[in-house]
Formats: C-alpha cells, sequence, structure tokens
C-alpha cells in the first residue's frame, strides 16, 4: 500500500501519507492508540471502505477494491470486530452465506450435505472444535470468532485481517486463538493482528508496525524490542506501566455489604456476600466471568431485588431505596459504556450532566434545566477529563471508545458520591487512556472515596488496589493482599483451587 | 350439495386471495421490509386483470395485467421504502389508498359506472376438473372443479417454503432481514434482496387479485379487496412467514369468512356476520400472544 490518505469531510484526517508491506507468510501487528487509524488502513485493504487517495499492490499489480467481495477474490478477508454473523443461522450456513452459488444444484436449491461436509472437513483440518448446526446465536463469542475465521478459510482466503480480536475473549482462550494463528501461519497464510494490547503483540508477531494519529510511526522486526519501546513509540511519550501509588491508612467504613443474597428463579445465583469498603480504599475483585460479579453490581445499583440481606452506604440504609436516590451514594461505571453508561444519541453535554440534573444548581424553575448552567458544568468536565470532540453538542456515538468512557468517568466521578463502583473501567482502552483513568481513579483515592473495582485484567487489580477479593460461584472465596500475591495464586483462587475464608 | 360441503368449497374459494396474498408478504417479512401494501397491490391487480380480460378477452391476458400492474405498484413500494428509505408504514399507506383511490377513479372514468362493473365480456380464469376424482360422489364436489388459481396457490405454498428455507436465494433473503450489515459485508447487495422481495410480492398479489376479479367472481368492484390484504399481513405476523402455517390460517380465515356468508340466509343480522373473519382475527391475536407469554417464561 504506498500513499494513503483518507480523508473524512470536512477535515478530518484520519491517514496520512501511509506506506505499507505485507509478506507473504508473516503475522504482522499493527499497533496504535484509539483513532490512530489501524482499523481504517485495514477496511481500506480489505475493500469496506475507499481510501482517498493511494494505491494498493498485491504481488506488483495494482489494484481497485470497491467492495469486500473483489478484496475476498483477491485472497484478502478481514475479522471484524463486531462479527458479521446471522444470529438465527446455523454455522455452516453463516459460512457458506455469499459463497453458496457453488454449492447449488438445479438452478439454485442448496446441497445442505455437501455444504455441510466441505465445513465439517475443513474445520477439522483447521483443529477447531465447533458444531456446525447449532444456531450462532446460541454459541459463546470465542466459537463465533472461529465461525468468523472459518468464514475466511471456506473463501480459500490468503490474508486474514483480524481487528482486536482479543478483545472480547478470555485469557485461556486468547491463547487458544494464538494458536490457531500459528497454526494458520504453518499452512501458509499471512495474518494482521490489530491491537493495543502490547504483550499479545510482542507474543505473535513477526513484525510490527506502530501508528499514531494516522501516520505510520515506524515497521520494526520482533526482536530486541521491549513493551517501553513500544508503547513510547505509540503513545509519544514515556508510559508508566507500574502505578504508584502513595500508602494510606483506610478510614472508616462507607460501603457494608451485610450477608445479601439474590435468587433467580432456577437457583441462588449470588451469596451469601459479606464485605465493607473503607473510605481512601480500592477493593479489587477478580473471577473468572459469570461467578456473581454481574448480580453483585446489579444488586448495589438497585437493578435487582435482593432476596436477603442488607446494602449501607456511610451507615445508610440504602437496601430498598429508589435507583435514582441511591445515585446520592453509589457512583457507577458500567462495563458497558455503550448501551448502560451512555445515552449513545444524546449529545456530549446532555450525557454529562445526566443525574447531577437533579441538583437544584441545575434549576431555575422545578421540572426544568438551566441549560446554561449545564454547559458550563459540561465545558469543565470536558477540560477536566481532556475529552476530544469536535463540539458539545457533538452525539456520543461519534466519540472514540475512549473518549466515551471519559465522558461516563467524567460524570460518575463528579457526582460527589461517598462510594464509587467501577465495573470493567478500562476495558478495550487503549494505554493512553488507561493511565488516564488509573490516575483519576487514585486521585479519587486520594480524596477518601471507598471504591469497587470489578476487572478482568489482572494487571490493573494489582496495580490499583489495596486489597483483593475474588469471587467464585456467587460467594467471595478470598481476600488477599496484593502485595504479598503472584498473579498464579490469584489464578488459582479464581479458579476455585484455593480459598482462605 | 349439503351445507358442510358447500362450506367447505366457500371456505377453500375465500382462503385464496388471502393465501397467495400472504404468501408473496411472506418474500418481504423475511427480507425484513415491513409491507403493508399487499391490500393495494391486490385491488389493482384485480382491476387491471378485469381490463385486460375485458378488452382482450382473454383471461390470460388479464392474468398478465393483474399481475404487471401489481408489480409496478410493488416497485413503487420499494422505490420509496427501500432505496429511499422513507418510512415502511407510511409508504405502504399511501400505495394502499392510493390503490383505492385509484381504481375507483378508472371504474367510473373507463366504464362509468358505480359500485361494480359487470360485464359478460370478461373472461373467466377457467376451473379445472380433475380427471377421475371429480366423478366420486360429494368428495369430487370438494375437491374438484375450483380455479385453476387454487390449485396453484396450494403449490405455491410448498414451492415458497422451499424457496425460503432450500435456496441460495432464500438464504440470502433471511441473512438480508436478520443482519444487513453482516450481509453486506459477504458481498451481497441487500437493496437488491429487499426489491426482489417486494418485487415478488408484488408478482403474488397480482395473482390474488385476478382470482378476485376473474375467478371467484366475475365482476371488479370498487374497494372488492375488502381487508383481505390486512389479514394476509395478520397471519404473516402470527405464523413468522412460515409458508406452511400461512396455508393452514388462510384456510381458518378461509372457513370463517365462508362461514360469515353463509350465515347470512340465517337469522342473525349480515352485519354480524361478516364480523366474523375480524372476530377470528381478534381471536387469534389473544391464542398467539398468550402462547407467546408461556414461552417467553
Amino acid at each position: 500500500m504506498r500513499g494513503i490518505y483518507k480523508i473524512y469531510p470536512p477535515e478530518v484526517l484520519a491517514l496520512e501519507n501511509v506506506d505499507w508491506s505485507l509478506k507473504k507468510g508473516e503475522v504482522h501487528s499493527i499497533v496504535g492508540e484509539n483513532g490512530a487509524g489501524k482499523s481504517t488502513l485495514m477496511k481500506i485493504l480489505s475493500g469496506l471502505i475507499k481510501p482517498s487517495s493511494g494505491k494498493i499492490f498485491i504481488k506488483d499489480c495494482h489494484v481497485i477494491f470497491s467492495a469486500p467481495y473483489q478484496a475476498m477474490k483477491m485472497g484478502i478477508g478481514m475479522v471484524h470486530q463486531e462479527f458479521m454473523l446471522i444470529p438465527s443461522f446455523k454455522v455452516y450456513e453463516n459460512v457458506i452465506l455469499g459463497s453458496e452459488k457453488d454449492l447449488s444444484k438445479f438452478g439454485g436449491l442448496l446441497d445442505k450435505r455437501k455444504a455441510k461436509s466441505i465445513i465439517k472437513s475443513l474445520s477439522e483440518a483447521y483443529g477447531f472444535e465447533i458444531d456446525i448446526n447449532a444456531a450462532a446465536s446460541d454459541i459463546s463469542v470465542a466459537a463465533q470468532q472461529k465461525v468468523e475465521i472459518l468464514k475466511q478459510m471456506f473463501r480459500k482466503v490468503e490474508i486474514v485481517i483480524m481487528d482486536e480480536p482479543t478483545a472480547v475473549l478470555t485469557p485461556q482462550e486468547i491463547e487458544e486463538l494464538f494458536g490457531r494463528l500459528r497454526k494458520l501461519k504453518e499452512m501458509g497464510k499471512t495474518i494482521v493482528f490489530i491491537s493495543h494490547k502490547l504483550d499479545e503483540v510482542l507474543e505473535i508477531s513477526d513484525r510490527i508496525t506502530v501508528m499514531r494519529k494516522g501516520k505510520k510511526v515506524d515497521t520494526i522486526l520482533n526482536k530486541d524490542i521491549t513493551k517501553n519501546v513500544l508503547a513510547n513509540m505509540m503513545v509519544g511519550r514515556d508510559v508508566i506501566f507500574r502505578v504508584n501509588k502513595p500508602f494510606k491508612t483506610p478510614g472508616k467504613a462507607v460501603l457494608e455489604v451485610d450477608n445479601i443474597t439474590v435468587n433467580s428463579i432456577k437457583r441462588k445465583t449470588l451469596g451469601p456476600v459479606r464485605f465493607n469498603v473503607y473510605e481512601g480504599e480500592i477493593l479489587g475483585l477478580a473471577g473468572i466471568e459469570g461467578n456473581g460479579q454481574f448480580e453483585l453490581v446489579e444488586a448495589l445499583i438497585g437493578a435487582m431485588a435482593l432476596s436477603s440481606g442488607k446494602i449501607s452506604v456511610k451507615g445508610i440504609d440504602v437496601t430498598n431505596i429508589a435507583i435514582r436516590d441511591r445515585r446520592k451514594y453509589i457512583g457507577f461505571v458500567s462495563e458497558d459504556r455503550k448501551y448502560t453508561g451512555l445515552a449513545l444519541k444524546g449529545s456530549i453535554k446532555e450525557n454529562l450532566i445526566m443525574t447531577h440534573h437533579i441538583k437544584n444548581e441545575m434549576h431555575n424553575l422545578p421540572f426544568t434545566i438551566n441549560w446554561n448552567k449545564g454547559e458550563i458544568f459540561a465545558q469543565r468536565l470536558i477540560k477536566d477529563f481532556s475529552i476530544v470532540c469536535r463540539s458539545i453538542s457533538e452525539q456520543c456515538i461519534s466519540l472514540s471508545g475512549g473518549n466515551q468512557q471519559k465522558v461516563v468517568v467524567a460524570r460518575e466521578f463528579t457526582l460527589n458520591t461517598p462510594f464509587l463502583l467501577l465495573d470493567q473501567p478500562a476495558r478495550g482502552l487503549d494505554v493512553g487512556t488507561i493511565e488516564f483513568i488509573h490516575k483519576k481513579i487514585l486521585d479519587m483515592r486520594e480524596h477518601g472515596i471507598a471504591i469497587l473495582l470489578i476487572s478482568a485484567d489482572l494487571d490493573e487489580l494489582f496495580n490499583l488496589s489495596d486489597r483483593l477479593m475474588v469471587m467464585r460461584e456467587g460467594k467471595i472465596t478470598g481476600i488477599l493482599d496484593p502485595s504479598e500475591t503472584t498473579k498464579e495464586d490469584l489464578g488459582a483462587y479464581m479458579l476455585g483451587v484455593k480459598e482462605n475464608v | 350439495m349439503n351445507f358442510f360441503a358447500v362450506l367447505l368449497k366457500e371456505s377453500i374459494n375465500s382462503a385464496t386471495p388471502i393465501l397467495l396474498a400472504a404468501l408473496g408478504g411472506a418474500f418481504t417479512y423475511y427480507a425484513n421490509v415491513f409491507n403493508i401494501a399487499m391490500e393495494g397491490m391486490m385491488l389493482t391487480g384485480a382491476y387491471f386483470g378485469v381490463i385486460g380480460s375485458y378488452f382482450f378477452g382473454s383471461w390470460a391476458i388479464g392474468l398478465l395485467f393483474a399481475i404487471i400492474s401489481s408489480i409496478i405498484l410493488s416497485t413503487l413500494f420499494s422505490f420509496f421504502a427501500v432505496y429511499l428509505h422513507s418510512d415502511e408504514f407510511v409508504t405502504g399507506i399511501a400505495i394502499n389508498m392510493l390503490a383505492l383511490g385509484g381504481t375507483t377513479y378508472l371504474l367510473r372514468s373507463t366504464f362509468h359506472v358505480k359500485g361494480a362493473f359487470i360485464s359478460s365480456k370478461i373472461i373467466s380464469i377457467p376451473s379445472w376438473k380433475i380427471p377421475f376424482l371429480d366423478h366420486i360422489p360429494l368428495l369430487g364436489k370438494v375437491i374438484s372443479g375450483y380455479s385453476a388459481i387454487v390449485y396453484i396457490g396450494f403449490l405455491l405454498a410448498i414451492i415458497v417454503d422451499i424457496v425460503i428455507f432450500h435456496t441460495s436465494f432464500g438464504l440470502r433473503l433471511r441473512a438480508t432481514g436478520e443482519e444487513e450489515v453482516a450481509t453486506r459485508s459477504l458481498g451481497i447487495n441487500p437493496l437488491t434482496v429487499k426489491f426482489i422481495s417486494a418485487v415478488l410480492s408484488g408478482l403474488f398479489c397480482g395473482i390474488a387479485g385476478a382470482f378476485l376479479s376473474l375467478g371467484y367472481i366475475n365482476l371488479f368492484s370498487e374497494n372488492m379487496s375488502n381487508g383481505r390484504g390486512w389479514i394476509s399481513l395478520t397471519i404473516i405476523i402470527l405464523v413468522k412467514a412460515r409458508p406452511l402455517g400461512i396455508l393452514l390460517l388462510s384456510l381458518l380465515f378461509g372457513f370463517f369468512g365462508a362461514l360469515g356468508v353463509m350465515l347470512q340466509n340465517s337469522s342473525i343480522p349480515p352485519q354480524f356476520t361478516s364480523m366474523a373473519p375480524y372476530i377470528a382475527t381478534l381471536f387469534a391475536l389473544y391464542v398467539y400472544s398468550k402462547q407467546k407469554r408461556k414461552g417467553s417464561l
């Protein structure tokens, strides 16, 4: 690819004079912060979007793609971050869709038996263990990803572009994915791996291209390179991975969770759970997804009714009060910023003043909002949390993931609640934004806020937490001191090998 | 012929236009095009069927006219609803009103009659007598001697089922309806698929319209589709457009329609008897929602 530009009118320069090459049989990673242009570049290569200028050459032949199927014909396929599957279709139907013409007989009648046998042997050849007759909506995310890869293999693609494939996977699944990618490489396929997780990139790639703000910084061979050098290239300055946090003696109990349980129709899903979070303390909650974290969050914010037990904040019983009243005591960063955290179609201003709008200073008359005050307030948050946006009335949907998360964090951290519930606050963000959000979390700790941090990222938990708590099957199975615990040890608690409560 | 044989025969006759329109609507249903214009397409088909048959003296040309006019209307619908992304509901209402007003106007200006146009020059679609079966007493009367379109309608239910669930086109159709973005990423143009689905619904509604004015009876009257397109829509939604489900429910609605007509000879006021199909619709909706609730728990 030579001299690629992509301009989004009126004046957003997404890619600027990018030259990039790919060698047969390599695993080539592209790293960069959100908005650096990595996905845009690959979408151009896969024919999904057209470049504003520049040329693409394959084996020295100049090619022009105006639709994905043309790129596919040249052997280029992309596995998108958001999977392109039809939920109700069976696995094999998803694989053949769009290329099913070869499997038809008598003018369009599908030869399902033949299709199934081809897909089955293909899936076995690559060592995918997958039920080809299951509906796509019934299988796990990792399995859906396998289907996406199978789709590319069925189309005899030579170059597979994977856009942030690990973002949706658990650590074990990531290992499996890497195994599969290595196998694909052995079979002579070329793989492009887009990511912003540096450890993964260093593990899997032959070459690494670093991008920043729409420009290519460099393409380097993956040897003798360290994570710090790579991060520096990516962000343009040194990044501190180890967070320095001053020692603090915890204060009084702020959040008191007293033997709460949640029962669903079928079984007990949470509890009994009992713990406190103290003033100026970050309590990290570890656990494999689906072990009661969801229920705990829902119970704390008041979206799910308790079957028994009591929750109080600063001595005030909040067990049975409405969500709106609870928000005076509990700030909440949801793991799902797109649906729970934000009203995506609302403006940045509207999203920033949500909940703040109930306060008296936002009113002139009852039931009205003083938008002037709202605007001043929102402007201040945009500045304090360095949210990058074109205007205050821009819809949140057009912001990058990192900036969306900053909007949520800005709103929740300024509610002046004594307790903050943070559910995966840095999931899917780039290193620069993660660093920023971690700094803000530590600021809140300095101010004596009690924080419960739920995370799947063990580094994050170890860096930030004052205490670690492990949940398994709806119960607390361990309370650990991060300074005296290793990751492996924590893993053993998460898997239920060890318990200390 | 006894009462029940007549009732059965009438049921099948009044089920046929509903069945055909609903089968056409099944295509748009699976393509996720909210098509409520079946009523208007059917009415237009009925009118132009009469035109073709009357002026050219041939039922075949009548049928052809019906199909072409209905397809033109469906193309108009998809031009707005699919290509221009106008609201499907509003567009559908507009098409239905255009069809009602347009056919009424054309009826009056062409034939200078109000209400209905009856003429011996309207050639009807021939009815088929099935050999052998026709001679069986009673049974022969019930299963033989319908307009050709009735048999074609039953056959089409099976064909549509095969097309939607067992062909390449069906796969693309259902994929488009469910996840447009994903379908586009695989090199399929969702707009084309949606457009074809609308044309197919036009084709089927045209046949349904021709059956109304050239098969069932031999005349055109204002608003002669009389809500059948809406009943088709109800059926489509109730059975999630499974073609064989459509066949079954069409027969059920046909039965209530026929019952309504036949009860007109009894002492029950005709205003009440003609409510039968609509009461049946509400009842079906009730049963359906009840079941859906049970299923979700």
